[in-house]
């Protein structure tokens, strides 16, 4: 059977409308919505709830911090390209301007059953649709002798914030001859080129320093990784001898890693670095675990045409924490997938009309100054609500510096809209 | 040009008549001599042309690179062990730069 | 009288291969190793490997040219009578076709060995081994370059 796309979106429509049961709560208390995580699909699924409901849905973000740091562009800051302070974010806007309430805390589980959010200070908030975007959260054993203590001495780096700046202060006090190793994350992670924009940035900051004997090690746990082509091509041409790439099958494994003495034991050699970046392996933050949302993945199964969770109605999980078919985890996808999952939630609380979803992401990585490359995709769900890319993009090697320079101006003016539309 | 720094794998020990498995990495950025810098000016050739591993004195592997290797070349191959004693690996530039490393095994 | 043909034959053919396998020489074209490899290959001159002794592992798909994982192994007992001598390994697209020459010695143990190589474009990447004999068998991988374009 062959069905044009109004059968298609008549017969989606009818299966939510089975599904979640969009009976407007008139004259009823405003129907609450609770967004848990306030990143680049939290945030930004706050804003479009609470400013498209025109006032009738009650928002409320649950954020652990109080300003947002983000990990998008963090790495620029490591380079000396960007200041901290550019990179972090108030959420005052989201309540003085669109009336989210924004509670500072930490929710520690979802009672799917009660319908209400669990904060660590004992409170709990109902809700009528929860959207869950917790981002990642970190498997700590998945490397040997590494742990959350550990990570005080050998940052991961990789939630932008305290972490950031512990890194950047390591990287500071980097002296000629002392070199930096860093362990690349395993399949699936949150930016999936970040490793190796960082290690670029790293090697720019060691270029800059004039060092001439210090280097940039990369253990990674996998065989290729994105936009290698790229990355190779420009540490070729930048940082010959100070990036150096080191595949499982060239390092034979890591065997473990002592924070305290700045080494990482793999089977090929011991490795020694003033700076340690030990990434481990991720998984959908802890609530989503908690609440029952994942699958054996770690990660949380959704439909992709509206993000919905694949365990609970009520429930859309957005971001690095859901598994989203072909798209990346990144902050422009988790963008992309809050306004669908937006939509959605108001034509569950309100009846507004639900669209069939169009999905975008762009991955900008900045290599040396003003040289940045990228990598992308337009996706949409199949029949099976699985999202799936239609077309995607990636710059080329031996390109001219101007396009390198455009694509990294096309990066800034994506900094700030994302961040625009995230807070308004 | 940094550091050179050798990295070996060699076990600590054998019984008489392995086979062993041997890595060996090395940094250099093996300049092909076909890239050109920012002016257009091409880039001297430099690369590695010349890897020896010997036991007690005697050949057990080596190679002859071309600009083809890959940069920081890598090598992994065998080795059999008869006795006890001392590896030796030696790397050669197109400058005549010569860098090397030393590894010992014992018999059990 | 055959037997003595098929020597000479043999000969001839080891005489080209050892100007080959010759230490430091470099051929800067296809041609010139072609010059030496063909005619193609014939059991007089065994250049070939009908036994299929040579194994050649590369990718289908190499994302990175810069940095392209191959190994090669040669089937042989490697003792003082019967070893591998040596493999070239062989890249025809590249702008120095000749990638790295192998030399093994019984104390080898296996003729097994695993590098990262360059690749500038799609091309056929050729493994030619020569043993103790003098008799030479060679194989052929195609590998394709592209750019990875996966954003995972």
């Amino acid at each position: 059977m062959k069905l044009n796309r109004r059968q298609f979106n008549a017969i989606l429509a009818t299966s939510v409308g089975t599904m979640a049961a969009p009976v407007p709560l008139l004259g009823q208390a405003k129907p609450k919505v609770v967004v848990i995580g306030g990143g680049a699909g939290g945030a930004t699924a706050a804003r479009y709830i609470a400013r498209d409901g025109k006032g009738t849905i009650d928002v409320t973000l649950i954020e652990n911090s109080k300003t947002y740091t983000s990990c998008f562009f963090s790495n620029l800051f490591l380079g000396g390209f960007r200041t901290f302070d550019s990179i972090t974010h108030s959420y005052d806007r989201l309540e003085s301007d669109f009336g989210v309430s924004v509670i500072n805390g930490y929710a520690t589980e979802i009672d799917r059953d009660q319908k209400a959010v669990k904060l660590r200070d004992g409170s709990s908030i109902a809700y009528d649709r929860v959207v869950v975007a917790p981002g990642i959260d970190f498997d700590y054993e998945s490397i040997p002798g590494y742990s959350k203590e550990a990570a005080d001495l050998a940052p991961h780096a990789w939630q932008a914030g305290p972490q950031t700046r512990k890194l950047h202060e390591l990287m500071n006090a980097l002296t000629d001859g002392q070199d930096i190793v860093m362990l690349a994350p395993p399949n699936p992670y949150r930016c999936p080129p970040g490793p190796y924009e960082r290690a670029s940035m790293m090697a720019h900051m060691i270029k800059t320093k004039g060092f001439k004997n210090s280097r940039v090690t990369i253990l990674d746990v996998k065989p290729k990784f994105s936009k290698q082509a790229l990355f190779s091509e420009g540490w070729q041409e930048h940082y010959p001898d100070i990036i150096e790439w080191l595949p499982p099958d060239i390092h034979g494994g890591v065997i473990n890693v002592d924070a305290k003495a700045g080494v990482v034991e793999t089977d090929l050699d011991t490795f020694e670095g003033a700076v340690l970046n030990i990434i481990p392996a991720m998984q959908a933050g802890a609530i989503a675990k908690t609440s029952g949302l994942t699958d054996e993945s770690g990660y949380c199964p959704v439909d992709g045409a509206s993000m919905r969770s694949r365990i609970d109605n009520d429930v859309f999980v957005i971001g690095d924490a859901s598994i989203a078919g072909a798209m990346p985890k990144s902050g422009f996808s988790a963008n992309s997938q809050a306004k669908i999952a937006a939509m959605n939630v108001r034509g569950d609380l309100s009846g507004s009309k639900v669209f069939a979803p169009k999905y975008g992401n762009t991955c900008w990585s900045l290599i040396s100054a003003e040289n940045s490359v990228k990598v992308g995709a337009q996706y949409s769900a199949n029949e099976q609500g699985e999202i799936v890319a239609d077309s995607t993009f990636i710059s080329a090697t031996g390109e001219s510096t101007d396009l390198r320079s455009l694509a990294y101006r096309e990066s800034v003016g994506w900094y700030s809209a994302i961040v625009a539309d995230m807070f308004g | 040009m940094a550091k050179a720094k050798a990295r070996i794998k060699v076990p600590k020990t054998a019984s008489a008549g392995e086979i062993i498995t041997i890595k060996s990495l090395v940094n250099h950025r093996m300049e092909s001599g076909h890239r050109t810098d920012k002016d257009g000016r091409a880039i001297p050739r430099k690369i590695i042309n010349k890897f020896t591993c010997e036991f007690n004195g005697k050949p057990v592997f080596s190679c002859d690179l071309g600009t083809g290797i890959a940069a920081n070349p890598f090598f992994e191959f065998k080795a059999r062990v008869m006795e006890a004693g001392t590896f030796h690996f030696t790397w050669i530039d197109d400058e005549g730069i010569k860098i090397e490393a030393r590894k010992e095994i014992d018999i059990v | 009288m055959n037997s003595t043909r098929r020597k000479l034959l043999t000969k001839g053919a080891s005489a080209a291969v050892a100007a080959f396998f010759c230490n430091g020489k470099s051929y800067a074209t296809v041609e010139d190793i072609h010059s030496v490899l063909d005619p193609p290959p014939k059991r007089d001159n065994n250049v070939g490997d009908e036994a299929g002794i040579v194994k050649l592992f590369t990718p289908e798909i190499a994302e990175n040219g810069n940095s392209v994982p191959i190994s090669v192994f040669v089937a042989s007992q490697m003792s003082a009578e019967d070893y591998v001598a040596s493999v070239l390994i062989v890249a025809e697209g590249n702008p120095n076709p000749q990638v790295v020459t192998f030399h093994f010695t019984p104390l080898s143990g296996e003729a097994k060995v695993k590098t990262r190589m360059r690749l500038a474009q799609t091309q056929d990447v050729l493994a030619v081994a020569k043993l103790s004999d003098g008799s030479v068998h060679k194989t052929s991988n195609h590998v394709k370059v592209t750019i990875g374009g996966c954003g995972a």
